[in-house]
């Protein structure tokens, strides 16, 4: 099965398109359906921009002595000392204990063999003379380059590597797509929750709208059953190319077929079809932005993050699309930016929604904050 | 079977070095279940017609002794020496390196004593000879399901006496071909025999071992937990120290290490740790090293140079693989929650730290891990050490297992102190319980530290034995 983009006319930036759901469909249902008759696949676009491989997947193809490692480690060491708790008070940025913690991932996603890794802090060690050959995927100048722009300019740890570890996967991320939230997994694992009592859902087919790596849309393909596919979409260009390098990397391309469009324009072809339908938009509201995390508010793609006045806006949207996107019995989840939105989502979904959802819940982020808005299609 | 044995076998020159109460060989010869009317004493053994069949150069392959008609069970040499005596003389254990025949067949026959009370030699013979008069019986087969576990049980048995008398025979042999040699100058032969008994002697460490690791759940992972004593500073960088020696041994035994939870100290250390060490027989050794390491040393945080004495504690916990035997833990017993969370969360926020940690709420029993790279790995990882912890708790509770080996950092007591490494005045490193000692604090520090594991696994079988028997 071929990959499949579908692109939008429109041209960014944008928000918010009108949904135009009365407009059939053009598209043939591709053979990635489900239960698909046999039409011809949709063509295949070329990928671009070209993803930027992360550092652990590099070829090695540079080294250094260990006893440079070492100065490179007691180096890197001192900056995270001199941070303190400096950026946790001042934006609850990373402290130093963080920091360490994320000199020892750089350098493991940076050697060929981390075995060594061990006893790059520890002084004497009888059986290292310090001039053993280390190979590095990347040239030693440029390790220090990376960890002065991490604490410098506060560019993301994830951005660094250009991987995000999240549930058991790693996805490639860079500039320009969300760094998937810890959060977020738990998507995943309320769909493999619904997933396991229904065959409906394990085999009918799946969105993630304002997919970014790729990281929902993939969770959910490696649930799924055979008959299973999920649509990933997004709006942005740098997003749609990262998810589509991720899904390919986890060979999940008959699975999962990336498009570009903004929320239901890309998936008009399947609108009711949908066993389940989830999203985590940019819910941020547009106020806090400047007051962000720098982390986050300087590194981060603000398409990704800003949700409009009250940072509801693609929110609503969306909960107002999925009641014609999902079919009968459907399941949605959407993440929200806690305790209002979602009680102010659910409400929407409850008593405002002429009765088309059904059992609408409220859940929980593992630190306490009412996360997520869940519920079904009547 | 029988056949086999009598390769081995060697007949008994009266010796006064003979201390232990003979294996009852001959009823295991008898055994075999196609010579069920087979006499069970021991001097009518050779005239059987069983052994009449075998060809008569066979019983010369125990090379220059004749059947006696007085047989005994323990193979010696031409001069009478045997596996007891050679012990029993305490010929000085030099290194590896040393040619020193003696060294090495010290070290050989230690290994053999060793491995026979591991297998409780004794009751393991008296066993076999129980299953041998079994098998005598001619009606056994009448009830094949019977027959079968017999045999099964019989057959197990005699292969592992096999294997400790064809390993003993061996030693004899190469010391009576180095003495040949030596009397015959023949270099090559002396050196020959010389290597073989090196060979031996490394070989019967590693068999020592694997009879040592014979607990029940010794071939399992294990997490290793540390935790510092009272007293700052000092003894949370003494707490990174012992963790940091168990690292390193793992690394050096080949084991995988993996980080999962670690308080570091404001200063310098660890508050307390968690490793998990993957790998066979990871909890076998590692369960010697439960209790309390004290350390002795001028400290490096004392501006006064003053000595200080301060004091880490040890778990271990091992990683049950059968999933029958695991505590069954409900789901909705569990509090999952993440761990040194601040603001808002979500898009806001970026951060590396995922930490979890999962509350057991009927017991009370928390986990957390923070050194997985994703959120879904801690809280794996989390469940992981809760269920093992729980596990322990259930195996104390049924006592299934060594009282000591089970204490989770909250039992052990601060006075449990199983062993003291001094750095100043003077350099050593002593086991309180095996009073195994070292020099060179440096070393042990750096991993080395199988020697007093070893010694503390031996004295535990000898303990065994005391209380098997
Ligand atoms: C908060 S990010 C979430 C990304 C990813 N689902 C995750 O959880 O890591 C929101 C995503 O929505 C995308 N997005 C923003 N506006 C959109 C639109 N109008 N249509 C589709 N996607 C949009 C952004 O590009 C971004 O990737």
């Amino acid at each position: 099965m071929t990959l499949c983009f579908t692109r939008t006319i429109h041209s960014l930036p944008f928000k918010h398109p009108r949904l135009s759901l009365s407009n059939p469909s053009k598209r043939p249902i591709s053979s990635f359906l489900p239960h698909s008759s046999s039409q011809s696949p949709p063509l295949l676009h070329p990928i671009s921009p070209k993803p930027h491989l992360p550092l652990f997947l590099r070829p090695p193809t540079s080294s250094a002595t260990f006893s440079d490692l070492q100065k490179f480690h007691s180096w890197a060491k001192g900056l995270a000392f001199s941070v303190g708790s400096k950026f946790l008070d001042s934006d609850n940025g990373p402290d130093t204990d963080l920091l360490c913690r994320e000199i020892k991932w750089l350098l493991e996603d940076a050697v060929e063999h981390t075995s060594i890794l061990p006893h790059l802090g520890s002084s004497q060690n009888p059986n290292l003379t310090g001039s053993e050959l280390i190979r590095l995927k990347l040239d030693l100048d440029d390790l220090y380059s990376l960890w002065n722009q991490r604490i410098e300019e506060r560019r993301p740890f994830q951005y660094i590597v250009g991987c995000e570890h999240w549930r058991d996967f790693v996805l490639c991320v860079e500039e320009g797509v969300l760094i998937p939230r810890p959060e977020t997994e738990l998507i995943v694992d309320m769909v493999e929750e619904v997933v396991s009592k229904e065959k409906g859902l394990r085999n009918g087919l799946w969105a993630d709208l304002g997919t970014g790596s790729g990281a929902i849309g993939i969770g959910i393909g490696r649930i799924l059953e055979e008959g299973g596919r999920v649509i990933a979409t997004d709006v942005s260009e740098v997003a749609v190319s990262v998810a589509t390098f991720n899904v390919q990397r986890y060979g999940l391309q008959d699975k999962v077929q990336v498009r570009q469009g903004s929320w239901f324009e890309p998936i008009e072809d399947v609108m009711g079809k949908l066993a389940g339908l989830v999203s985590n938009p940019p819910y941020i509201p547009r106020d806090q932005i400047p007051r962000l995390q720098a982390e986050v508010g300087k590194h981060e793609p603000r398409l990704a993050l800003d949700g409009g006045d009250h940072g509801m806006d693609d929110l609503l949207h969306l909960c107002e699309g999925s009641s014609i996107a999902l079919g009968s019995g459907g399941f949605f989840a959407f993440e929200t930016n806690g305790d209002e939105q979602s009680e102010l989502l659910a409400d929407i979904m409850t008593s405002k929604s002429e009765n088309r959802f059904r059992d609408v819940k409220i859940k929980t982020d593992m630190a306490g904050i009412h996360r997520f808005v869940t519920g079904f299609r009547r | 079977m029988g056949l086999f044995l009598l390769k081995h076998w060697r007949t008994k020159m009266p010796s006064n070095l003979h201390r232990n109460p003979r294996i009852p060989f001959m009823s295991l010869l008898s055994s075999s279940s196609t010579a069920p009317s087979m006499p069970q004493t021991e001097s009518a053994v050779f005239h059987t017609p069983l052994f009449a069949k075998r060809p008569p150069f066979f019983l010369q392959f125990t090379r220059g002794f004749a059947a006696s008609s007085q047989p005994d069970l323990d193979p010696q040499t031409s001069d009478g020496l045997t596996v007891d005596g050679i012990v029993a003389r305490s010929w000085p254990i030099l290194d590896e390196g040393e040619s020193d025949w003696r060294s090495h067949a010290a070290s050989v026959a230690l290994s053999i004593q060793l491995m026979k009370r591991r297998l409780q030699w004794k009751k393991m013979a008296l066993r076999v000879e129980q299953l041998s008069a079994e098998l005598n019986k001619p009606d056994l087969w009448e009830d094949p399901v019977y027959a079968g576990k017999i045999s099964r049980e019989h057959g197990m048995y005699m292969g592992k006496m096999k294997e400790v008398n064809g390993f003993e025979q061996d030693l004899l042999e190469h010391i009576d071909m180095l003495k040949l040699a030596r009397e015959e100058n023949d270099t090559e032969l002396e050196s020959e025999s010389m290597k073989a008994l090196l060979r031996m002697r490394r070989i019967a460490k590693e068999k020592e071992l694997e009879a040592l690791l014979a607990g029940e759940h010794d071939s399992c992972s294990c997490f290793i937990e540390v935790q510092g004593g009272a007293g700052g500073t000092e003894s949370m960088d003494w707490a990174a120290m012992v963790m940091n020696m168990y690292k390193l041994w793992a690394q050096r035994r080949g084991f995988e290490v993996t980080t999962v939870d670690e308080m570091p100290g404001e200063i310098a250390g660890i508050k307390r740790a968690t490793i998990k060490v993957d790998g066979e027989y990871a909890y076998g050794y590692a369960k010697s090293e439960v209790g309390v390491h004290r350390l002795v040393r001028i400290s490096p945080f004392d501006s006064a140079k003053r000595r200080h004495t301060s004091f880490a504690a040890v778990a271990v916990i091992p990683i049950l693989g059968d999933s029958s035997s695991r505590f069954q833990i409900n789901e909705s017993d569990l509090r999952i929650e993440r761990f040194r969370s601040g603001g808002a969360g979500g898009q806001s926020v970026n951060t590396t730290d995922s930490a979890v940690r999962i509350v057991h709420i009927p017991t009370g029993v928390t986990a957390t891990c923070q050194n997985e790279r994703s959120q879904h790995q801690n809280k794996a990882m989390a469940m992981a050490v809760l269920q093992s912890r729980l596990d322990q708790l259930e195996m104390a509770r049924q006592a299934q297992m060594n009282a000591q080996h089970t204490q989770s950092l909250t039992d052990i007591s601060w006075g449990n102190q199983i062993r003291s490494y001094v750095l100043h005045p003077y350099a050593m490193v002593k086991d309180l319980r095996t009073r195994y000692e070292v020099s060179d604090p440096d070393s042990v520090l750096e991993g080395d530290i199988d020697g007093f594991i070893l010694s503390y696994l031996s004295s535990t079988v000898d303990k065994d034995e005391e209380t098997n028997i």
